[in-house]
């Protein structure tokens, strides 16, 4: 082979669904077109992956990079300018297809969301005791007392200061990571069996985000529940999750446990990602990494690699070709025709 | 220690006061600043130099505008707004008569609108662009294209004079009997209501599906799993209803207006009917106590409009805890 | 009358107000004219209603509005040289439509160009220099406002005697304020966008900034809002002249129209059926066309 690229094995996918028996969530071939002025436009793209109990999975991207879309659509909350076609189950059960009223059973009891801002994500009218409340009565027969004995012990369970008292309170009264706490305590109210957590920390400053991601584990452990995190910040990735999913332009890039992504990572956009990760040893004002370019317009993505614009190790090939997101080596897959740390790159 | 509801109930209050003045100013100053011979006007053609300079003097009519601004002011917030050259009653008898019967319609035509805009709005933004909601549109479309007086005629024809369910015109007191009072204005009530239906329910579905479209709250609740109506009502209605509410409020002025059109049409014995007669009969001192006490009332209701939402909204009424 | 027609700012509490933007509109897609109806079909039928007001009178065959033969009272309608038929007093109705058509559409026209260009000028100096202009500005605003519009516009009428020149004042008295809220309200929300702010921090001076920025980003909003506003100057003209306080008789407005036509619905409703439709078809379209382009404008 004189061109000196590496040409990954091409997984059976019977041998992949094998591998993953014990899965809670398992996306396979996921796609979500959405209908636009500007014609199709490709959210998600033959996505896959798989989450067990107790386990916690992160999928990491920029902005348009799918993954906010790719959970909104475990969930079923997409508009209905969305099409979503592949498969997704959960605890068995395939979701893809099923009617809203057969959605909304799952969504908080199975499936659980938290949101970005918690500025936004609560009613601003609506008191923070009725909010957990409502969500504790929607898939539990409780009545008022016991909803609401219910509802101050979740407010304890994340760890917020004062339950008692923050029930009657509005959102607007609470700081942001309070605020966040009561969206967590929300998600949790019907037990769910997985807790999708999109950008739970962005928006909180670096100690609140550590905390809240401390809560999450803690809770996570102690009610056994698959996490999935989706964030832009590989480091939180490093520090938390089993598994890494890193997605670009609505397709899985690179995917490995978190292990062995840190010590070999293969894609060149991963490589990227984790350079710009700010670090206390680098040199005062010097300039951090970026990731040069922008991410790519989802609707007029070109016929090969889509980030080949913005690659260093890129070639013709990658213009021309797509490259097959395939397992190079057990338990760790990529997309790239030269990955990092090979013998031919660059 | 003032809450700052107490503070900004203080502020809306302060500022109302140089616009109630303004008002004043205002009132004065148009229906008396204007061209010819107000007394001469008054008398007609006919009157002799000196009935002309006996009214001339009755009026002040000499004195400078300024003065005859103060003395008319000070009278009026004793209470004294004058007498109708028509009918020497007293202004403020005029008032007393003729307002409570506007307020009445007034009132009936925004319950009965309000009562039906919530619910149609409510369905409408259930299905967005479904057939509930495309004929709410173009509903709402033709019925705000309709000028009120049309429909007023119209629904006489109709109900009043072909079907003869409801009365075309005439006032029945309340205390003569509940029953007939609300058919005498409910062709009125319907003039002015249906317009008023349409705009609203426009106004609070295009809220709604702001709401229910753009905000994370929203999200939020359909991922506990709360079902599309509860969503609807629970979550999004009652951060719509500011909205509805601050328009409402300013509306206020225009729908005075409205009121003494349909008030003529249906020969209600009400405010617009008087001012009417006044402006014929070019009773200045009755058009002035009038104008002035209608746009008082706009500025009042303005006022509690902003108030009313300070204290409903959580945000302003709490304010932020120490965290 | 609804339809004093809100840009609905439910957290300004001197807010002004338009129809409410059609949220929920649909992505789809159209071929390229069919997309366009909702803005083709009013504007068509405007067209043709303001040919029909101006032009036809002009090269067509129509008859006098005014100084009618009671002799040719009550002439039924489809007889000749007469479409419409005559009034009570012999006048030829379909002149008397069209002829009133063309005051109804001349007095809103100039009652919204006076107040987009006097309270649209006034609305976004306020809003772009604030302070103490804006202060007093505001409540100056308020008093106007205050006012029931169309109170003031009966009580100038009156005073000042029924007249076109006189409605057109009095329908300015409400068309200003409503105009400068609204430019104001633009306004500000313009002044937060960076392009301003990088403008002026280039030196750009302030009336420049205003007439080369500000002006061209508010205009779409305030035109959108005075065709809204078109219907109801109509409407309100109407109403005027419904009580004789606007276009004096015997000259003909679709309001007095409908005024003389009132006695005898029963007998003859066709006296107040065509000015009704006329005035509805016309405000109708005004109205489409206004929301059509807003939507269209909103998106920007």
């Amino acid at each position: 082979m004189s061109d000196g690229a590496t040409q990954p094995v091409e997984v059976d996918a019977r041998v992949e669904d094998a591998a993953s028996g014990g899965a809670l969530l398992e996306l396979r071939d996921l796609r979500v077109d959405f209908r636009t002025a500007g014609g199709r436009v490709r959210a998600v793209d033959r996505l896959s992956y798989s989450v067990a109990s107790g386990r916690t999975l992160a999928v990491i991207g920029e902005s348009g990079s799918g993954k906010t879309v790719s959970s909104r659509a475990v969930m079923g909350l997409l508009p209905p300018t969305a099409t979503v076609s592949g498969s997704i189950r959960f605890d068995g059960r395939e979701l893809v297809g099923l009617s809203d009223r057969q959605m909304r059973r799952l969504r908080g009891a199975g499936v659980a969301m938290v949101f970005q801002d918690p500025s936004r994500s609560l009613n601003p009218t609506m008191r923070v005791g009725a909010q957990v409340i409502e969500a504790v009565r929607t898939h539990l027969d409780l009545d008022r007392g016991a909803a609401r004995k219910r509802a101050v012990e979740l407010l304890a369970l994340v760890r917020l200061p004062l339950p008692e008292q923050r029930y009657h309170e509005y959102p607007h009264q609470l700081s942001g990571g309070m605020r966040q706490r009561v969206v967590i305590a929300i998600a949790l109210a019907s037990k769910p069996k997985l807790l999708i957590a999109d950008e739970a920390t962005t928006a909180l400053d670096v100690t609140t985000q550590a905390q809240i991601m401390e809560l999450l584990r803690d809770l996570q452990r102690q009610l056994g529940m698959a996490l999935i995190m989706i964030s832009h910040d590989l480091g939180l990735a490093a520090s938390f999750a089993d598994e890494v999913v890193v997605m670009y332009a609505g397709r899985a890039v690179e995917q490995a446990p978190t292990g062995k992504l840190f010590a070999h990572v293969r894609m060149p956009y991963t490589q990227a990602l984790l350079e710009a990760i700010p670090r206390v040893e680098r040199p005062p004002h010097a300039r951090l990494p970026v990731v040069p370019g922008r991410p790519p317009d989802l609707a007029a993505l070109p016929p090969g690699c889509p980030f080949e614009p913005r690659c260093p190790n890129r070639r013709d090939l990658c213009r021309e070709s797509d490259p097959p997101f395939a397992e190079g080596e057990p338990g760790h897959r990529w997309a790239c025709w030269f990955p990092c740390a090979s013998e031919a790159s660059p | 220690m003032r809450s700052p509801t107490a503070r900004l109930i203080v502020y809306r209050i302060a500022t109302a006061i140089p616009v109630l003045w303004g008002v004043t100013f205002l009132t004065f100053l148009v229906v008396n600043r204007l061209p010819g011979d107000a007394a001469q006007q008054l008398l007609g053609i006919n009157a002799t130099q000196q009935q002309i300079q006996e009214l001339r003097d009755k009026l002040n009519l000499d004195q400078p505008f300024l003065t005859r601004y103060f003395d008319w002011l000070g009278h009026a917030l004793t209470g004294d707004l004058g007498r109708s050259f028509a009918s020497d009653q007293s202004v403020t008898s005029i008032l007393n008569e003729r307002l409570p019967v506007t307020f009445e319609l007034l009132a009936y035509a925004l319950i009965v609108s309000l009562l039906f805009t919530v619910p149609v709005a409510l369905l409408a933004a259930r299905k967005p662009n479904g057939i509930v909601d495309r004929i709410t549109m173009a509903t709402s479309m033709v019925g705000l294209s309709v000028a009120n007086y049309v429909l007023a005629l119209l629904l006489v024809y109709v109900f009043a004079v072909k079907l003869e369910w409801l009365p075309a015109i005439g006032y029945v007191n309340p205390a003569d009997g509940i029953w007939p009072f609300i058919k005498s204005l409910t062709l009125p009530a319907i003039s002015i209501g249906f317009p008023l239906f349409c705009f609203y329910t426009r106004l609070l579905r295009a809220d709604i599906l702001e709401q229910m479209q753009g905000e994370d709250y929203v999200v939020t609740a359909k991922a506990k799993g709360v079902g599309p109506w509860r969503v609807l009502a629970r979550h999004a209605l009652p951060n719509s209803l500011f909205g509805l509410l601050t328009v409402v409020g300013l509306n206020i002025g225009t729908l005075i207006g409205v009121t003494v059109i349909i008030e003529s049409i249906f020969s209600l014995p009400g405010i617009g009917g008087a001012l009417l007669e006044a402006i014929n009969n070019r009773d200045i001192l009755v058009v002035q106590g009038i104008v002035l006490v209608l746009a008082v009332i706009v500025v009042l209701a303005n006022l509690i409009t902003d108030l009313l939402y300070s204290v409903l909204d959580p945000r302003i009424r709490y304010g932020r805890a120490a965290s | 009358m609804g339809a004093q027609l809100p840009e609905a700012e439910p957290h300004v509490a001197t807010s002004a107000l338009t129809l409410a933007p059609a949220a929920g509109e649909p992505i789809e897609r159209r071929r390229g004219w069919l997309r366009s109806l909702d803005v083709v079909v009013p504007g068509a039928v405007l067209a043709f209603l303001l040919f029909l007001f101006f032009i036809w009178p002009l090269i067509g065959p129509v008859g006098r509005p005014t100084g009618g033969n009671i002799l040719n009272a009550n002439i039924e309608p489809w007889s000749s040289g007469h479409i419409l038929g005559t009034d009570p007093v012999g006048n030829d109705i379909w002149s008397r439509i069209l002829y009133g058509g063309r005051s109804s559409i001349e007095i809103a026209l100039t009652v919204q160009l006076i107040g987009l260009v006097l309270g649209g000028s006034v609305g976004a100096f306020a809003g772009y220099w604030g302070g103490a202009l804006d202060l007093v500005l505001m409540r100056v605003l308020d008093v106007l406002i205050a006012f029931p519009a169309l109170v003031i516009a009966l009580a100038i009428a009156q005073s000042l005697g029924p007249s076109e020149f006189h409605t057109i004042l009095a329908l300015s008295f409400f068309s200003v304020p409503a105009f400068a809220r609204i430019s104001r309200a633009a306004t500000l929300r313009l002044r937060e966008r960076t392009f301003i702010l990088a403008s002026r921090l280039s030196g750009t001076s302030s009336p420049r900034v205003l007439l080369r920025h500000v002006a061209p980003n508010i205009l779409p909003q305030l035109v959108t809002f005075g065709l809204l506003g078109m219907g109801v100057i109509i409407i309100l003209e109407g109403a005027l002249s419904f009580f004789g306080l606007g276009i004096p008789p015997p000259d003909p407005s679709w309001g007095n129209m409908i005024f003389d036509g009132q006695g005898i619905l029963s007998a003859e409703p066709r006296l107040v059926l065509v000015p009704s439709v006329f005035l509805f078809v016309t405000v109708l379209s005004f109205n489409l066309l206004g929301d059509a382009l807003r939507s269209r404008w909103s998106a920007l």
